[in-house]
Formats: structure tokens, sequence, C-alpha cells
């Protein structure tokens, strides 16, 4: 019985320490580097194919307006034709949907779901892994073909939407592979998949995101991103008058 | 006194043509009584039965302001409220406290959205005359921490039975995302009406779902023992309240049953802020609603009244010229004009209060034997007294509508009766007809 114990022990020791001396905090904090644009703005198409069962897959194509570093975000829905004219935009704590059938701006969350998708609003900002999370345990492991650390995290606040995450991350250039959101009670809520990345620069942003809900069996979202661009944005994009505006 | 009489017998002379016009009034009383009575029971009914249903008839919700400056809807701490209430003496028949919240159910690839109110159901014996049950018991609610009460359509959505797991998604006070479990441990038929269906579940753990502490809730429900003093008592709360701590306007947030689940930011403040609110407050749609179908009666009995009218005042015509030689015998042995005026204004009095009497009467029976009926627990629940119809008479309304009909009758008759008393007796003596 001792002996099982103290393999239990040994075991136990082994996975909780690293084998490499590794700064798992500035890991996260250079994920949130590469993928957070301070220095410059980020707009994108993304085109988000939603699955449910027993329902036709649903597309939808959304533009995307990014300046990190003033923490604004505009989003503009351009399929399908039904929600066209519809759009998001968040100034500082602030985030709006707006209707172009009420012609009105209501106020929304970052952690509600994007329109009828498995991702959330939160998911089309930057990132601020290192800012809301410990690192409570960490592995090393293989994900496919590349080998990875995996960091359980658990959140410094009570006001970030998962409690818990446990991330899949590239040994070799620290790229987010894999993320699974646990809620408060510990139960896996989705499965985040960036299969790849485009380089902008020394950023990169993923040009696909596929999100498995793990609660509702069989809904899942694809997020292709296309024409990724640095380009300096105008300051009226991140307004309401030009979200009102700009599908009319 | 004379004049008194002789318009009784004048009425009893001609019983058929006084019936049949004492009858059109009496059907215009009758309608509107009835309906009255009915839209009087129905806001009576549905205020009763969301009193039960939300265990108060005044709700203060409470929003915090967290370090971070988000706003979350809960109250920690009572005392100021509790005291409030006290010192102030409003006669409380009981004080609960709920947290509510809207989360999705889900049960094997089906899903609902729902809203779960977490009750203490030992202080809420209101609630189990109200919530009628199809399958399982209240006191699988005492006894099992994560046990679950909704409704049967909720459960056709889930095809679930009872027993059966159901997950539940929510998000906590403070926007992070949670998942819990459920039991189902009953299923109550559904009110289905107003957009009011809730499931419940134990205080305890709907607040660890919410993650905001064993003895703290969203939602403070006064169930007051004067249901008629809602009103008066809330002003005086509001009022003694909004020297102690922070309050929203009163006036501001008539989002109806979205209220007791904390108001929409608006406007910037410290700490903690509350907002109260009243069940009349949450139930103006209805009281609107009974309001239009009150002025819709009442145009139409005033149709129904100015079409009799106009019957009246052609018959009374016709009966001055039958009884011209009376009038004339009368005026030659002395009755003055007021006499005769008065005589002819009696009787139309007297057959409006007759008809009107009988119009009551009729409506009584009709409320008293559509009361007896019993209607169920179907999607009418609501409008119903324990599934019977409820009407409320009230007597200013009946006095109201009495007093119109014999002034409309009288108008009508006062014509006719001023062109009698105006007649020659000599005249009036030597016409044949």
């Amino acid at each position: 019985m001792k002996r099982y114990l103290m393999l239990f022990i040994i075991t136990l020791v082994c996975f909780s320490i690293p084998a490499e001396n590794v700064n798992f905090h500035a890991i996260l904090k250079e994920i949130d580097n590469m993928t957070s644009f301070e220095d410059s703005d980020l707009s994108c198409i993304y085109t988000i194919v939603s699955e449910k069962p027993g329902e036709d897959k649903s597309v939808q194509q959304v533009r995307m307006f990014r300046r990190d570093r003033e923490d604004k975000f505009a989003a503009l829905i351009l399929k399908p034709e039904t929600k066209k004219g519809q759009g998001y935009l968040q100034v500082d704590e602030n985030l709006w949907f707006y209707d172009p059938e009420s012609r009105k701006f209501a106020h929304t969350s970052s952690k509600e779901n994007f329109q009828d998708s498995e991702a959330k609003n939160s998911d089309f900002k930057s990132s601020s892994l290192s800012e809301d999370y410990d690192i409570e345990r960490s592995s090393k492991g293989k994900l496919g073909r590349y080998e990875v650390y995996i960091l359980n995290l658990m959140a410094n606040n009570n006001e970030v939407t998962y409690p818990r995450q446990k991330l899949w991350v590239r040994k070799d250039n620290h790229l987010l592979l894999k993320a699974e959101n646990y809620s408060l009670s510990e139960r896996l809520m989705r499965t985040v998949y960036y299969p790849g990345y485009i380089s902008l620069g020394k950023k990169f942003i993923p040009s696909k995101i596929l999100i498995v809900d793990e609660l509702k069996k069989g809904e899942r979202s694809q997020l292709t991103i296309k024409d990724p661009s640095v380009s300096t944005l105008p300051d009226y994009v991140f307004t309401k008058s030009y979200i009102e505006r700009v599908n009319r | 006194m004379n004049n008194v009489r002789i318009a009784f017998r004048n009425l009893n002379r001609q019983k058929k043509r006084s019936f049949l016009l004492g009858g059109a009034i009496a059907f215009g009383i009758m309608i509107i009584i009835i309906l009255n009575a009915f839209t009087a029971g129905f806001i009576v009914n549905v205020r009763e039965n969301f009193s039960l249903y939300l265990a108060g008839h005044i709700f203060l919700t409470g929003m915090e302001e967290t370090e971070s400056g988000r706003v979350i809807n809960v109250i920690r701490d009572d005392t100021v409220l509790k005291d409030t209430l006290k010192r102030l003496g409003i006669k409380v028949k009981y004080l609960v406290k709920r947290s509510i919240f809207t989360g999705t159910l889900i049960f094997e690839g089906e899903y609902v959205l729902q809203k779960i109110d977490g009750i203490n159901l030992k202080k809420e014996e209101g609630l189990k005359d109200r919530l009628i049950l199809k399958e399982g018991s209240f006191n699988a609610l005492a006894s099992d921490p994560e046990a679950l009460i909704i409704s049967e359509n909720v459960v056709n959505q889930l095809q679930a039975v009872l027993g059966d797991t159901i997950l539940v998604k929510l998000t906590t006070a403070t926007g992070q995302q949670n998942v819990g479990e459920f039991e189902l441990a009953a299923i109550s038929i559904d009110p289905g009406v107003m957009g009011f269906s809730a499931g419940y579940a134990n205080l305890e753990y709907v607040n660890e779902l919410l993650n905001i502490g064993q003895d703290k809730c969203t939602l403070l429900s006064i169930f007051l023992k004067d249901f008629e003093s809602i009103d008066s008592e809330a002003d005086r709360f509001y009022s003694a309240l909004s020297q102690k701590v922070n309050m929203f306007d009163r006036t501001s947030d008539k989002e109806g049953f979205e209220s007791l689940r904390g108001v929409s930011m608006q406007g910037e403040w410290k700490g903690m802020k509350y907002q109260l609110l009243t069940i009349n407050d949450l139930l103006s749609r209805a009281d609107q609603l009974a309001g239009i179908v009150n002025i819709i009666g009442l145009v139409v009995l005033l149709i129904l009244l100015s079409i009799v009218m106009v019957g009246i005042t052609n018959t009374f015509r016709m009966i001055i010229y039958e009884r011209i030689r009376e009038i004339g015998t009368m005026r030659a042995l002395g009755m003055q004009r007021n006499g005769v005026r008065g005589i002819f204004l009696y009787e139309a009095l007297f057959l409006s209060l007759g008809g009107a009497a009988m119009g009551f009467i009729i409506a009584l029976i009709i409320m008293v034997c559509a009361s007896i009926i019993n209607f169920g627990m179907g999607p009418l629940f609501f409008m119903l007294k324990n599934g019977h119809l409820f009407f409320k008479i009230i007597p200013a309304q009946v006095i109201l509508h009495f007093a119109l009909v014999a002034v409309l009758t009288l108008t009508a008759v006062f014509f006719p009766a001023r062109k009698a008393a105006r007649l020659d007796p000599a005249h009036a003596l030597r016409t044949h007809y």
C-alpha cells in the first residue's frame, strides 16, 4: 500500500513540475501580444458557418474593425441579407448592438453569443489572458503533430466570461492551438480550435477558428478570416453614426 | 305624493309597454354591469395570482457597483430595508427573498430558455396554493437541494420526465459562464399567459449558481396584509428609503417583469442602488386593458341608451296624445303645469330605475351562474379564481350607471312632458284622436 502511495506521489510531483524552466505567464503575455494590435488598427472579414442539429447551416459574413489601443471594436453584418445592416460597436466599456429595423442601439455584453453562433462577442476582441488568469497547472503534451504546453488557467477575477480555461500552446512559437472553456462549476462548456494563423508582421490572427459547444451536442461554428489588414482606419469607423449609415 | 301615485298607476295601466321600455334599459344596464364586474374581477384575479406567484406586492431589486465599475444585480444586506419597513409600521404578511435568473435548460440535445426563481418554499406557502402541480410534489423541493419545478410546456419541449437531470447554462451575477445540474422534481400546469412562466428551484442552489453567496438574493418581495394599500404603503416606503439609500426613480423603468431581474444601466452611482416596484406597476398593462374594456362598455351603453331614449321620447309623445283629454281634465280640475310635468317625469324615473334594477338583478343571476362553472387550470387560469370566473361589483360604478340611465331617461321625457304641461286645458278637452 505504501509503495503505491509513494508511486502516486512521485507521479503527481513529476507531472506538476515542468521539465524545463519555462515562464508560463510570459507565454500568456506573448499570446496576448501576438494577437493584440496595439500599434495599428485591424480590419478583416469573418465568415461564420454555424451548424445546429436538425437545422440548415447558417452562413454569416461580418466585417470587423479593431483598434486595440483604445479598446474599440466595430462589426458590420454583411450577410445574410436579412441581417445586413446590423452592427456592433464597442467604445470603452460600452458595447452596443445596432438594429436597422428599429434604428436603435441597444446595450449588449461581450459575454453574449455573437448573433446565432457559438462565438462570443469577446472572441472578436484582443486577448487579455495574462491579465485575467493565473496559471494553476502546466504540463507538456502533444496535439496532433505539435509539441505543446498544456496550461490550466484560473481566473483571478470574477468578471471574465470563463472562470477556468485549459490551453494548448505550441512550444515552438507559442501560438494557441486549442482552448477548453470551463464554467464556474468546472464543467466543459466549449472547445475552441485554432488550426491556422495568418501572419501580419509580428502579429498573428487565426485564419480559422472552430468552436464546438460541449453542452449542446452537435452545435458548432466555424469562423474563417480573410482580407486582414493593419492599415489605419478612420476615426469615424468607431462611431454610432457610421454604423447607422454604412449599410443603409 | 298624488303625482307619484298617478305616475305609478299610469305605468301599471300599460304593463306591456312599460315592460318593453324597461326591458331595453335593463338590457343595457345588464351588459355594462357584467362587463364592469368582469374587468374588475379580472384585475383582482390577475393581481392576486401574480402576487402569489411573485410572493409579494412590493418588490425591491438591488444594483451593486463592483470595484471594477461593473454593475451587478444583488441585494447583499437587507438590514436597512427591513428596519425601514419595521419603523414605518407597514403591515407585512411575509417578506421573502428570491434570486432570479434566465438560463438555458438543456436535456439530451433539446434546450429551452427559461426564467428560474430561486425560492425558499417554507416561507412561500401562498405559492403552493397557486402553483398547480401535474406531477411530482413540493416535498422534493424541500428535500433535494437541486430539485427543479418547471411547467409541462417546458418539460414537453425538453422531452424530459420526472427524475431526469437537466443542465442549466447561465451567467453568474458578475457575468461569468456557469453550468448547473437540476433534477426534475415536479411538473406544474402552465399558466401560459402574459409571458409569465417561471421555473422554481431552491434559493441556496440558485445563489450558488449565480455566485452571490448563500444568504443573498436578487429580489426582496414584500407581501402586505392589506391588498388595497399597496400604492400608499409603497410610496411611504420609497420616501423613507430614499433618505437612507440610493434609489432609482420609480417612474423611470416600466419594463414589466423584466424589471424584477434588475434595471437597465442608466446613469451612474456609487455602491448600492435599489429599485422599488409594486405589483400595480408590473400589471399596469392589465389595468390599461381593463380600462379600455370599461370605456368600450360605457360607449356601447351610451349608444344603446341613446337608441332606447329615442324610443322613450317617441313613446311618451304618443302617450301624451293618448292622454290628452285626461291631461285637460286634470288641468281643468286645478292641477298646475308643474304637476302634469311631474307626473311624466316620475313615470320616466320609475321606468328607468325599475329597468335598471331589473337589469342589475338579471346581471347578478348571470354572474352567479357563470361563476359556478369550473374552467379548470387552462390558459385562462390567471384570470380566474381557483378555476372560476370572479365578478367584482363596484357599488360606485353601479350607482353611476343607475344615475346615468335616470338622467338620460328624464332628459328624453322632459320635452314631451313640458309639451304636455303647456297644453291649454280647454283645447285638450275638446281634442279627439
